[in-house]
């Protein structure tokens, strides 16, 4: 009967609906995502000019930090920290050229990963109205101003505070040296050519990661040496980083990084965007040699040398039973001191630091005079050491073989390190004391000298005081 | 509904004494002949069904005697009672019985097309059975549970999709992963799947032994649709915004054949809930044969892919910012709505039914059933890395991202006034967090390819991408089915059933989003502090270890890849009794179950047979039985008494602890233990039905696995956050309660009705509790390795519903009625890992110094929601034209647009004493407030259709 009609209003029905009652398939498009340059109207100032602003400021108004009202300046710069890997957070660093930079900003902003929009090299604008410029940890940052505290943009103001150019540059990282680290210096990206991780850190079974010792907390702090220099600086990574259970590299050679300070502002930190730009491919060390014969278990009784300074005059240079006390480098030199307060001297003791000296450079050694190994046997030397906030000074107990007494050989001579004797260190409580333990010297053959050796950081700023006292040495 | 007789009659060698009551029903409005009407004589057990010619007879020497009452009872047309006087040897030929189309009762089949749509929108878990319900059954309580109580996440007696069987042709189709049908796989094809068989309960069912929550059996054989056809078109604001729906039958055909065909598609851009997409097509297919007499051959085919933009439970804050209606899944791409998890599901199926009437009394049905295809569900990856080699040849991971929707914890407003006494610098960045949040809240689509591209456009190593959850089922079921009737009172069925399923479970990469291809790696995998070395690390991060740092591509399984093969062997024998006075059955079952995953990928948190090849088969034996009686007090007043204990093998989901990446077996996994009694008064009177049903159901050794993020692990020391699994084994449940639905035909056009559901489900014991996970070894247990659950509630849908209700039926073929819907004592699902001595722990596993018993008391007390009320209006109208049924039917659900929570869960992230004390006790709102899902405001649905 009416078949044939049913099918067609059936199929018609069908086509219809097919036709009219479409709903988006899942077969999406890649979108345009073709950046343009943007169009900023207001007053492009340098990055440097921006810090000079703020110290304007400090100067003038005796404010820490300047907040852009009404403001239509605006900063630019190249992006150099990634934090695809973890190792920043929730932080932009931008510093002024591609290569040659002058000076870098840190732009805090609560935006987590930054690096899917704001790769490596990305040129940026920071219109800084409504933005505070301040020394945020130590470093030039650009946030938001909370009471005295410099905070972080909201994820939704990101699009309005950080401007996309359409240029991605290759970033030339800049040569520097440790001893050239400055203030001035902060969030650019530098190159410290030939340096190491110290040899505690990355030789033997004790090799360190990044930052997965169970002693690292947010970061985890390692001592990186110049070998062209004999100086060190911290390099730092956060425990949060995607590699901070990688080892630390063994070999010597180049550090691509971020110069910048530690979380409190009080020290110079060199921080990667992740291992990569690390090409430590030298495998011969710039390490000092060892003379290691352990601890003794008991020392003998007849002793060979000694002194307690209580002999020494106060703040005078430590003089007199055979000591040669020699200035490498600055002024400041071992002296005599006594403390009877809280951070107390062991009657009169030895120190040296170059706190607040100006010195470029510190380099104090006190060396014994000449001990005959060979005349006894069974030799053990005992020591103590405390500290005054150390920070980046260090003191080193070395011994030469080859050093002929004239002051003027020591730097020539063979020092090598005595690695066995416990020194104080930055992290010990400033007012104790510390037993070397009992070196054993026994495994020293012929003649030679002992010294402590005393290296300021570079800056002495963040230098500190060490102390040393109750020396002896003995034999059976 | 029950086919005692398929046998037809006309053959029969009359035997001297022998009444005869015979006749031929036709339609009143067509004078054609109806088939498979049911006659019967009211208070025995003689009934028969009209065959093709509309025929019927009932002969015997036993037939009751004198004054009767013969009840004719024909699919969509009304009741008809004629009294007759039955006298030996005397023959009533009753020609012609013109049935009357009931046009109530083809509204009422739209109105479950209309529910079960709303099946395809409930996430796993959430949605009961409600179209089965609806069969015909005409009782009033089934049908507000049904109608009005669905909306709710109301559960008939607080049982669980998983414990009711539907069957299609005879073929369980419950999943065997969870144990729930998969609606979605014969979503849109209602007007084929009128035919439906649903015993309440553990009542005698002829096809299998069953479950609590009810057995359904759907017949799509194409000689049970009668001859015609209908197209439908519906438009609702719901789930889908518009439908059609086109559906012809031949009928049993002179030579023997009969098919049928349907189609229907659902569409939509979003539903009432914003960013949810509908995309269902749905085709069906069916072909029988009457070989002869005795044997009949069907074959059924549906495919119904659908695509279903999918939304998730919000927090209060969400709530008040956004609405009822928020959805953080979805976001703009080139103007399009974009909604970052899809579920699509294609899963065609193919079955043939034999049919053999083995002898007059007796017949035995085949069924072969075939099922594939995939089960995918998408959602955004942005856990993207790149693999960084360093100068001295070690490697790690490098990248991820954050969460990338609009409602993650860290943009909401909470987020920034989370410490006490916040600054002006905090309110400011809640304030901006909570303009962006109102002005925008969804996702970045654009922020998302651009992460994988560099300056240029250039392809990048992905960050995020689309991830496809898949699960490709391949299941082959066989049964037969016995019937017998040995006398007019005695009847047996049994079965013997097969299924076997081969799952493949897998990941892949569903869009690259721009990226040149992802690095199938976990980095969330950790280096322990102190781990030296990143090798360790490098290879604790494979998803394969036996195909390290592969970049994967679009179609490219990935994450995890693995294989469950589940074998199901059961039988089952009921015997059923029917005399005058009593109606009884008895009935028994025996199963064996076994389950196998065989690791396709070598995880690299468990490397070798850990992860790879052939788990422990598991094995379980089941068995049950069950009886129940209908005692006929007399014609008005029946007592209906259902008793059954069985056990049931714990689905395959709930068999191995972390199934994605390891072969572990869930410790202490046992078999269900289930016993359920209710009782029945039911009262029939030509004005009043009514019923009311008390019933004591009980669950014991339910296994549940969960699995979540959480920061407060106790006994680990410091380190306290993972993504862990959460097994409870031998969980005791129970559920008690009365059902009672009355109507009354108060004038012949005007029906008042009531019902109501006072139920209370309840925990019984305190489960056993075990974490596992990849960061940490083994299984960790806090305390005595229990979770204190006891009298906790089991949390889904209201334990007490009520309405009252109207009907108004002109006989002028229009309709409207109207309910009143009052619901009550619904629960949130409580953390678990909070209830166990973890929540009292600190890190080190002793007591919190500062812990408070009472305070504790009061975080630990279960949120109650709120008392609602709904009304629902609905109402429609017919009219017959020439030989086309057309009509319409509207409902309004919600009318006063009632704000109301359906249901919602405690967050695990907090799981101790003190977070969840600072989290609650946050001046400015939870950071990790509880999570719910709204129900719906005010929405309609309208239905217009034609048949013939």
């Amino acid at each position: 009967m009416k078949f044939s009609s049913i099918y067609k209003l059936f199929l018609l029905c069908i086509a219809v609906t097919f036709v009219v009652s479409c709903v988006k398939d899942d077969d999406f498009d890649t979108p345009d995502l073709t950046d343009s340059e943007p169009n900023l109207t207001g007053t492009e100032i340098t990055i440097g000019a921006l810090r000079d602003l703020l110290i304007q400021e400090q100067i003038t108004n005796g404010n820490a930090a300047l907040t852009f009202e009404e403001s239509d300046l605006y900063i630019s710069g190249y992006v150099i920290s990634n934090d695809q890997a973890g190792n920043f957070f929730e932080e932009l660093i931008i510093q002024d050229t591609p290569s040659n930079p002058n000076t870098g900003v840190r732009v805090l902003i609560d935006v987590s990963p930054l690096f899917t929009s704001f790769e490596f090299g990305r040129k940026v604008y920071v219109p800084l109205d409504g933005l505070t410029v301040a020394f945020g940890n130590g470093v030039l940052s650009l946030g938001i101003r909370n009471g005295n505290t410099l905070e972080k943009v909201a994820e939704s103001q990101l699009t309005e505070t950080v401007l996309r150019s359409t240029e991605v540059a290759e970033i030339t990282p800049m040569p520097m040296n440790i001893s050239d680290f400055d203030i001035e210096k902060t969030n650019l990206y530098i190159r410290l050519n030939d340096v190491q991780f110290n040899r505690d850190e990355v030789l033997g079974e004790g090799r360190k990661t990044f930052a997965a010792e169970p002693e690292d907390e947010f970061d985890g702090e390692r001592v990186l040496e110049s070998c062209a220099e004999g100086t060190s600086t911290t390099f730092s990574t956060s425990t949060f980083a995607d590699f901070k259970a990688v080892l630390l590299p063994q070999g010597r050679g180049t550090l691509d990084g971020i110069l910048t300070l530690n979380f409190f502002g009080e020290e110079f930190n060199v921080v990667v965007n992740d291992p990569s730009t690390i090409v430590f491919d030298n495998t011969e060390r710039c390490d000092p040699t060892e003379v290691d014969c352990g601890l003794a278990s008991s020392t003998g009784d007849n002793v060979i040398f000694s002194d307690f300074f209580e002999t020494q005059v106060e703040n005078q240079p430590i003089s007199g039973n055979g000591w040669t006390n020699y200035i490498e480098a600055g002024t400041e030199t071992w002296e005599a001191f006594f403390d009877d307060g809280s951070n107390g001297s062991l009657g009169i003791s030895a120190r040296m630091g170059s706190f607040l000296s100006d010195d470029d450079s510190s380099i104090g050694w006190l060396i014994t005079p000449e001990v005959n190994f060979d005349a006894q046997d069974g030799e053990t030397l005992e020591f103590k050491t405390s500290n005054s906030f150390a920070d980046g000074s260090t003191l080193e107990l070395l011994f030469s073989a080859d050093w002929d007494g004239n002051p003027d050989n020591i730097t020539t001579a063979t020092w090598d390190i005595l690695p066995a004797a416990y020194i104080v260190q930055d992290d010990d409580f400033f007012g104790d004391w510390f037993d070397s333990g009992t070196v054993d010297l026994s495994c020293i053959s012929g003649t030679g000298h002992i010294a402590w050796k005393y290296v300021g950081s570079g800056d002495s700023d963040f230098d500190g005081t060490y102390e040393l006292d109750e020396i002896e040495i003995r034999s059976n | 509904m029950i086919t005692l007789c398929v046998v037809l009659l006309s053959a029969f060698t009359m035997i001297a004494q022998d009444a005869i009551v015979k006749g031929r029903v036709v339609d009143s409005n067509s004078s054609d002949p109806l088939s498979d009407v049911e006659i019967r004589i009211q208070g025995s057990v003689f009934s028969t069904v009209t065959d093709a010619e509309g025929l019927f007879s009932i002969i015997g020497a036993n037939l009751p005697q004198g004054e009767q009452v013969l009840i004719v009872n024909g699919a969509d047309y009304i009741l008809q009672q004629i009294p007759i006087t039955i006298q030996s040897g005397e023959t009533i030929n009753l020609d012609p019985i013109l049935l009357v189309l009931d046009l109530s009762e083809v509204e009422a089949q739209i109105g479950i097309i209309s529910l079960s749509d709303n099946e395809l929108n409930q996430d796993e878990g959430t949605a009961f059975n409600i179209s089965g319900l609806l069969q015909a059954s005409r009782d009033v309580y089934l049908n507000a549970a049904a109608f009005d109580f669905s909306a709710t996440f109301f559960r008939p007696r607080g049982l669980d999709n998983a414990n009711g069987k539907v069957l299609i042709n005879g073929i369980e189709m419950n999943k065997q992963f969870n144990g729930r049908p998969q609606w979605g796989n014969w979503g849109g094809l209602n007007d084929v799947q009128r035919n439906r068989e649903f015993s309440m309960g553990l009542k005698a069912n002829d096809y299998a032994f069953g479950d609590v929550a009810g057995t359904t059996n759907i017949i799509m054989r194409a000689s049970q649709y009668r001859q015609g056809g209908r197209v439908s078109y519906a438009l609702a604001n719901r789930s889908y915004e518009g439908r059609v729906m086109a559906t012809y039958n031949s009928g049993m055909t002179q030579d023997g054949w009969a098919y049928s065909i349907s189609a229907a598609r659902r569409f939509g851009d979003e539903g009432y809930i914003d960013g949810t997409l509908y995309d269902a097509n749905s085709f069906f297919a069916s072909v029988e044969k009457q070989l002869n007499e005795d044997h009949s051959l069907n074959f059924t085919a549906f495919y119904t892919p659908n695509r279903r933009g999918r939304s998730t439970a919000i927090t209060q804050e969400a709530r008040d910012l956004k609405g009822i209606r928020y959805n953080p899944n979805w976001g703009y791409q080139d103007g399009e709505i974009r909604n970052s998890r899809v579920r699509k599901i294609q899963e065609p199926v193919i079955m043939l039914n034999h049919y053999w009437n083995i002898a007059e009394n007796t017949t035995l049905n085949t069924n072969i059933g075939y099922q594939f295809g995939t089960i995918k569900n998408s959602r955004i990856d942005n856990n993207g890395t790149t693999l960084v080699t360093t100068a001295d040849g070690q490697q790690f991971f490098s990248g991820g991202a954050r969460n990338p929707l609009g409602d993650y914890y860290q943009r909401l407003p909470s987020y920034f006034l989370r410490f006490e006494n916040p600054t002006s610098y905090d309110y400011q960045l809640a304030f901006q967090a909570q303009q962006e949040f109102v002005n925008n809240g969804q996702l970045d689509w654009n922020a998302l390819y651009r992460a994988n591209v560099d300056a240029q456009g250039n392809p990048l190593p992905a960050t995020y991408v689309i991830q496809n959850d898949v699960n490709e089922d391949t299941e082959i079921s066989a049964n037969t089915i016995f019937n017998t009737t040995l006398n007019e009172n005695i009847s047996f069925n049994g079965n013997i059933s097969f299924r076997s399923l081969k799952s493949e479970n897998y990941a892949e990469v569903a869009d690259l989003l721009g990226s040149t291809g992802y690095l199938d790696v976990d980095n969330f995998t950790e280096a322990a502090a102190g781990d030296a070395g990143s090798e360790l690390v490098t290879n604790l991060a494979q998803s394969d270890l036996r195909n390290p740092n592969r970049i994967v591509g679009e179609g490219d399984r990935y994450k995890y890849n693995y294989e469950m093969n589940a074998n199901v062997l059961s039988g089952f024998a009921q015997a059923q009794f029917k005399y005058n006075l009593v109606d009884f059955y008895l009935a028994a079952m025996a199963g064996q179950t076994t389950y196998q995953r065989t690791g396709l990928f070598e995880n690299g948190n468990f490397p070798g047979a850990r992860s790879f090849g052939d788990s422990e088969e598991l094995s379980f034996t089941t068995f049950g039985a069950k009886g129940g009686a209908v005692y006929k007090v007399t014609g008005r007043h029946l007592i209906d008494v259902n008793a059954g204990y069985f056990t049931k093998a714990p689905n395959l989901r709930n068999s191995f602890s972390n199934a994605r990446q390891n072969n572990d077996v869930i410790i202490g996994l046992e078999e269900e233990k289930v016993q359920n009694v209710d009782i029945s008064y039911i009262y029939r009177s030509p004005i009043v039905k009514a019923r009311l049903t008390g019933y004591y159901n009980t669950i014991q050794d339910q296994t549940d696995l969960g699995f979540y993020f959480t920061e407060n692990l106790s006994g680990l020391g410091i380190e306290e956050d993972a993504f862990v699994q959460e097994v409870m084994t031998g969980i005791d449940t129970r559920r008690m309660g009365a059902e009672l639905g009355i109507e009354a035909q108060v004038t012949p056009t005007v029906k008042l009705k009531a019902a109501g559901a006072f139920g209370q489900y309840t925990f019984t014991n305190n489960p056993n509790l075990y974490l596992t996970s990849d960061d940490f070894e083994g299984a960790l247990t806090f305390g005595d390795g229990t979770a204190k659950l006891k009298d906790y509630h089991v949390a889904g849908g209201p334990e007490r519903a009520y309405q009252i209700g109207f009907e108004y039926r002109d006989p002028d073929f229009w309709w409207f009625g109207v309910t009143g819907n009052y619901f009550s004592n619904a629960y949130i699902d409580v953390n678990n890992l909070a209830r166990t001595s973890n929540f009292t722990s600190d890190f080190d596993g002793q007591t919190f110094n500062d812990y408070d018993e009472d305070l504790a008391r009061e975080l630990l007390q279960q949120e109650k929601f709120d008392d609602y009320v709904l009304v629902n209006v609905v109402g429609g109208k017919s009219w017959k034209i020439d030989q086309y049924f057309v009509g319409f039917f509207a409902t309004i659900n919600n009318v006063l647009d009632q704000d109301f929570v359906t249901g919602g869960f405690e967050q695990g992230r907090n799981s101790n004493f003190r977070t969840i004390r600072d989290d609650k006790a946050r001046e400015n709102g939870p950071v990790f407030g509880n999570r719910y899902f709204f129900g719906n405001g005010t929405t309609y649905y309208l239905n217009v259709y034609v048949r013939f």
